[in-house]
């Protein structure tokens, strides 16, 4: 989902870096009481090796049917760990790198931080949070609760990143809106349970052997 | 060396990280499990406009390490890249939260 340059029209492309360096403005004041603490510096070079987790699996694409290819984004899974605000950090650090690699636009990388920062982080994020509080009418155990909202969650927001990817385009006058949306939509959903997998998989494994790096569980009250 | 000692297992863990990522990358790419066609957004334009639409679109600059050819190595280095940065902002970002934390307090 990484915009190249040259595809998009000036204005949307300053509308979008407008939000992506407000929103990150703003979530470096809201990124929480967790880089107060005491102790917060054992947590940094773990946030390094988050990063390159996310660097090393939005590298690699894994086969979807119809000759098209996915990989992971991350953003919901940058966001449960770390927390709504930091994911638009975290993602917009990693899109600059990938930039230097010709992985997505210069021009374009406040659209794409905010395709897969906002939308595949805060928004992402919400939706884990509200699937885990119809989860927690279930008797399922806590970590059991957190994956499948990860799973779920994370999915429906690549889709949605996708579809609001294909606005984009569409109002840039690239594609025509009846072919750009529906095709964006339709590769994602079928991309996004990668996506999804990958992102409760992880989750799951940190959630059982170091719980407390999941810094946003009291948010997201998992009960 | 005390720095080293002091973070013994976050370093250890960020080795074992890169060790097990180009693992998976390197066999992912050999037994063919990893795919090289486009991704969602690359399928959508190529069917649209065709493959050479798509490669010579306009950017205003050309990526510092795009002339890395060799899979492998950008993905090695785009690791410890992405660890380098994303340690180093996220240890400035702590740093000047706790310098706000102190000064509060002194004022208080």
């Amino acid at each position: 989902m990484h915009l190249p340059d040259g595809l998009l029209d000036p204005i949307t492309i300053i509308v979008l870096w407008i939000i992506t360096i407000a929103t990150m403005i703003f979530g470096y004041f809201r990124m929480g009481k967790m880089f107060e603490k005491e102790d917060t510096e054992k947590l940094i070079p773990y946030i390094g090796v988050l990063a390159a987790i996310i660097f090393a699996f939005q590298f690699v694409n894994y086969p979807v049917p119809g000759g098209t290819s996915g990989h992971l984004v991350g953003g919901t899974l940058v966001a449960i760990i770390l927390g709504p605000w930091a994911s638009v950090i975290v993602l917009f650090l990693i899109l600059v790198i990938q930039s230097l690699f010709g992985d997505g636009g210069i021009t374009v990388l406040g659209v794409n931080a905010f395709n897969m920062g906002i939308i595949g982080g805060i928004v992402g994020f919400y939706l884990v949070m509200l699937f885990v509080r119809l989860l927690n009418h279930t008797s399922m155990k806590k970590e059991y609760k957190l994956t499948i909202a990860t799973a779920i969650g994370s999915y429906i927001a690549i889709v949605l990143a996708s579809f609001i990817c294909g606005i984009e385009i569409a109002i840039s006058g690239t594609i025509p809106f009846e072919i750009a949306v529906p095709a964006m939509v339709f590769w994602h959903i079928l991309i996004g349970i990668g996506e999804g997998i990958i992102s409760a998989l992880i989750v799951f494994y940190i959630y059982k052997t170091k719980p407390e790096f999941i810094t946003t569980e009291s948010m997201l009250k998992v009960k | 060396m005390g720095v080293i000692k002091k973070n013994k297992w976050p370093l250890i863990t960020i080795l074992i990280v890169i060790v097990t990522l180009m693992f998976v990358i390197a066999v992912g790419f050999t037994i063919g499990f990893l795919s090289e066609d486009p991704d969602g957004l690359e399928r959508v334009l190529i069917d649209y406009y065709g493959e050479e639409w798509l490669e010579n679109l306009f950017s205003p600059w050309v990526p510092f390490l795009s002339w890395l050819s060799n899979d492998y190595v950008a993905g090695i280095i785009g690791i410890v890249l992405s660890i380098v940065v994303l340690t180093g902002t996220f240890y400035l970002i702590t740093r000047l939260k706790k310098k706000k934390v102190k000064q509060s307090g002194l004022i208080q």
